[in-house]
């Protein structure tokens, strides 16, 4: 007897925005819980409650100097390996990358400013959490087109967009800084909403013709919110 | 399992409606400051009218308990059912009249029913959703037939002057301020009651309970509206009984009901990531959602996250919302049964459609939906 096999579940191509909806929807989710977690390290507990010292604002820009200067590299690197179809999308990380691949300059000065020796702040060992933090990133931006690195952009321009702030006012509250002591995290405060916007406009690019990318993007957010955070908790134990 | 409905709703509302000139001589006057800080609060809580269980001068006949059981027997009146067979009695409130015993016991002996299973939940505006979880889970599984919900507050008796005075000379924490001053001037008297069956009304709708879903974040939150305590940081969370007595706690201002809105802000999004969570699980379909009702105003969910549920998908459009916060007034806990009262007796609601309560608690970070269908 011929048994005419009919698939028993044909799932349909998720239309837009659906898949747009739904990418959002879960990177918005990943980034309440990695929120929540920041804010409840020791670290930057200290910094709400008005109780930083001088020099713990002098360790964080040391520690995040080396994530800085990694940042720019990883994205070109991802740019490097964006094949010729999406040459759009490499230019927009490319632009990206060169936006931001001097600020570590900013930091720097901020740190001498405050009262940093600048030879301390070049010769640190990096920050193990930024370590594998970028390690995993390189390891991503080695794959070809690979656009689930949005999902790190998502949580690294979130907690611009969204911590810079805060942590701007409260540490100028804390240690009295004059402005040329605190450039870097105001400046991020202040550039990094635009960068959100644009942030949903390449997503939107990207899932148009890849839908199945989704769950790869979410995930590198996932990761990457991991690891980010272990770069603060390290903050506190270096 | 049981399927379970909602076959009736109370709600009980002490007194006249006082309107924003009248009620600060129901609270009273703690001066000019508290006045003008009060007259902010109103534009940002956008209450007009809500009642009290107090008179001007402070004397009260009534008692928390007394609210509920009102709001109880106001279903049953209209109840196919009848108070007698109610067999489950779960009771909601922020604070009851009493430390010891819990408030389910003070319904019940204000109701005069027959002996019956109860239980008393307290929390704050969640804990509504907390007995009426348990309420519908208890019928659920076929252990009762006939179950009740209460939900109330007596809060106009905590915001009285004298709950703010002490001997100790400008202690700082009795000058008025936003965190005291927003509950006075937000939260007012009420009850509301939920009859919960196995079966469906046969003269009318009922609301078939298809889920309730509630999580707490005090992992991740310290307190945020309190009482029982002089801060909600640091050393200063001793709680009022560690004190060398009641009236040292009081004069440091341990019994003052506080709200602490840097944190408040804090919770949006993660109250906002948890209704993603259920969107995203399937659980909440936001385009299904015929009556939406917030113990919230769409006024004060800003532009931020306004924009989040829009460009996530999950916004449910603001004809859709449904409230009498301001016309009831913000009875904390039983806010959401007022509510969904009001929705039950005046909307002509037709088998099928979906009605989404949701009640965030700034207590220290809970949130709580429940779905209903009209059958």
């Amino acid at each position: 007897m011929n048994v005419i096999s009919i698939p028993q579940t044909f799932v349909p191509p998720a239309p837009l925005p659906w898949a747009l909806h739904s990418t959002l929807r879960r990177l918005a989710s990943v980034w309440s819980d990695f929120e929540s977690q920041v804010q409840n390290t020791a670290f930057i507990r200290r910094i709400s409650e008005g109780k930083m010292r001088r020099d713990d604002y002098l360790s964080m820009l040391l520690h995040h100097r080396q994530q800085v200067i990694d940042g720019a590299c990883w994205i070109t690197r991802a740019a490097s390996n964006v094949t010729i179809e999406f040459a759009d999308l490499r230019t927009k990380f490319i632009k990206h990358a060169a936006t931001e691949h001097l600020d570590y300059k900013m930091l720097e000065a901020d740190y001498v400013a405050a009262g940093g020796a600048l030879a301390d702040i070049i010769s640190a060992q990096p920050n193990i959490g930024t370590e594998v933090l970028s390690s995993f990133l390189f390891h991503r931006a080695n794959q070809p087109d690979p656009f689930d690195l949005l999902g790190a952009m998502f949580i690294i321009e979130g907690l611009g967009r969204s911590f810079a702030g805060q942590w701007a006012e409260k540490i100028e509250e804390s240690l009295s800084l004059q402005d040329d002591q605190l450039t870097f995290y105001r400046h991020h405060a202040e550039h990094d909403q635009d960068h959100m916007a644009e942030f949903e406009e390449v997503l939107a690019d990207i899932l148009n013709i890849l839908p199945d990318l989704s769950d790869r993007i979410v995930q590198t957010a996932k990761v990457t919110a991991r690891l980010y955070l272990l770069q603060i908790e390290e903050i506190e134990r270096a | 399992m049981e399927t379970v409905y909602v076959t009736a709703l109370g709600s009980h509302l002490p007194g006249d409606p006082v309107n924003n000139k009248e009620m600060e001589a129901y609270i009273g006057s703690r001066g000019p400051e508290a006045r003008k800080l009060g007259a902010a609060v109103l534009r940002k809580n956008g209450v007009k009218t809500r009642h009290y269980a107090i008179e001007p001068d402070g004397s009260t006949e009534t008692t928390n308990a007394d609210i509920a059981a009102q709001a109880l027997k106001k279903a049953f009146a209209k109840s196919e059912t009848d108070l007698g067979r109610l067999s489950y009695l779960a009771t909601a409130t922020t604070q009851g009249d009493y430390l010891v015993p819990g408030h389910g016991s003070a319904v019940h002996g204000a109701l005069g029913t027959r002996p019956m299973e109860v239980a008393s939940f307290q929390s704050v505006c969640a804990s509504s959703a907390m007995a009426f979880k348990s309420a519908y889970l208890q019928l659920k599984t076929g252990e009762h037939e006939v179950a009740a919900v209460t939900a109330s507050e007596f809060s106009s008796r905590w915001f009285r002057p004298g709950f703010y005075e002490t001997s100790i000379a400008s202690y700082e924490a009795y000058t008025p301020s936003f965190e005291t001053e927003f509950l006075r001037w937000t939260l007012s008297d009420g009850g509301g009651s939920a009859v919960l069956e196995t079966r469906p009304n046969e003269h009318g709708a009922s609301l078939r309970v298809d889920w309730v879903d509630l999580c707490s974040y005090a992992d991740r939150f310290d307190p945020c509206m309190y009482a029982g305590s002089v801060s909600n940081a640091g050393a200063a969370t001793k709680p009022w009984s560690h004190y060398g007595d009641p009236v040292a706690a009081a004069e440091v201002s341990a019994l003052q009901l506080k709200q602490d809105f840097e944190l408040l802000y804090k919770m949006f999004p993660v109250w906002a990531g948890h209704y993603l969570d259920l969107v995203e699980a399937g659980r909440i379909d936001p385009a299904s959602i015929d009556y939406f009702l917030p113990h919230y105003s769409a006024k004060s969910l800003g532009e931020e996250l306004k924009r989040l549920l829009a460009r996530t998908g999950a916004m449910i459009p603001e004809e859709r919302w449904f409230t009498n916060l301001a016309s009831k007034g913000n009875t904390g806990s039983a806010s959401i049964l007022i509510m969904l009262e009001e929705l039950f007796r005046t909307k002509d609601l037709k088998p099928g459609q979906k009605i989404l309560c949701f009640v965030p608690e700034s207590g220290r970070a809970i949130i709580s939906f429940i779905q209903f269908t009209v059958v």
